[in-house]
């Protein structure tokens, strides 16, 4: 009986320390870049990869896959989403559009997945020193 | 197997049948892959606590394989069984481990290994390291899920000793 109580004690401080490490990683504060670049993956493979501060106006295109599956994603200055989706869960759909690498947008039955990461920091860091002079 | 066995053990694929297809009715709460609230395990887990692993394994199986049939395409057969039979497995551990009590300790850790074993699966399928960062909500998502299950589990025990259910 004691055993069973140190052995559930053990599984519990598992699942909560295990838990709570999720949700501290989930709730703290991401570093927040000043752009992203979105890549685009279909099967593992880059597809695209799109500036997303670098964008004007926003546009849409279409993802076909091997099987014939396809997805429309729109790109917005700053972020981007799947507008429609032939999947049967339109999970991605549902997630809207992304501005940040916190979660990718990831349709599984057409093994799509965007991920976001921030582009290089002189390149839109206004803060940054233009020029040093001696 | 005896008639008597095969039938209640029909009964509990019927019937985690039925809380599947009401579950995947329900709109996704979190626009996540994979966070659901995996009611149709409350089955998995009552055959582990009340009978054996064979029980469990084959009312999963059959559930996994008919519900693919009906509500699902072929992909989700992965998904489903890499969920389920890492899920199972974990389970039985833990429950022969604490003699099973404390189903809810037990809930959780299936709703964990049932999310890890889905998250592998989609790894390899996307062949995208990319997905990996859906870690850390499915973990909390899994364990809490997985807790409530549990919790059911053990409310249910009371009934499952009334005479009217002997096995």
């Amino acid at each position: 009986m004691n055993r069973t109580k140190l052995t559930a004690s053990l599984i519990g401080a598992f699942l909560f320390l295990l838990a709570f490490a999720s949700l501290l990683y989930i709730l703290l504060p991401h570093s927040q870049a000043e752009g992203y670049i979105a890549d685009i993956y279909q099967d593992g493979t880059l597809l695209t990869s799109i500036p997303l501060y670098d964008v004007d106006a926003s546009y849409t295109f279409t993802v076909t896959g091997a099987s014939g599956c396809q997805n429309q994603v729109e790109v917005r200055p700053g972020s981007i989403g799947i507008l429609s989706a032939d999947c049967p869960d339109k999970l991605c759909v549902h997630q809207g559009f992304i501005s940040d690498s916190r979660i990718p947008i990831t349709c599984l039955p057409n093994r799509l997945v965007i991920l976001l990461r921030p582009a290089k920091q002189s390149q839109t860091d206004s803060s940054a020193v233009d020029m040093i002079t001696y | 197997m005896s008639i008597k066995k095969l039938t209640t053990l029909a009964l509990f694929t019927t019937l985690s049948l039925g809380i599947y297809a009401v579950e995947s009715a329900i709109p996704p709460l979190v626009p996540i892959p994979g966070i659901k609230l995996g009611l149709a395990n409350i089955i998995t887990l009552i055959l582990l606590q009340y009978g054996t692993l064979k029980d469990a394994a084959l009312v999963l199986t059959a559930r996994i394989l008919l519900s693919t049939l009906l509500f699902g395409q072929l992909l989700s057969l992965a998904y489903s069984l890499a969920g389920g039979v890492f899920s199972l497995l974990v389970m039985f551990l833990i429950s022969r481990l604490l003699h099973k009590k404390m189903a809810f300790l037990t809930g959780a850790a299936g709703g964990l290994a049932h999310n890890m074993g889905q998250l592998l699966v989609a790894f390899f399928l996307t062949a995208t390291p990319g997905v990996l960062t859906y870690l850390p909500f499915l973990i909390l998502s899994g364990i809490i899920t997985g807790f409530f299950t549990g919790l059911v589990t053990a409310f249910l025990a009371p009934a499952l000793h009334h005479p009217g259910f002997q096995r």
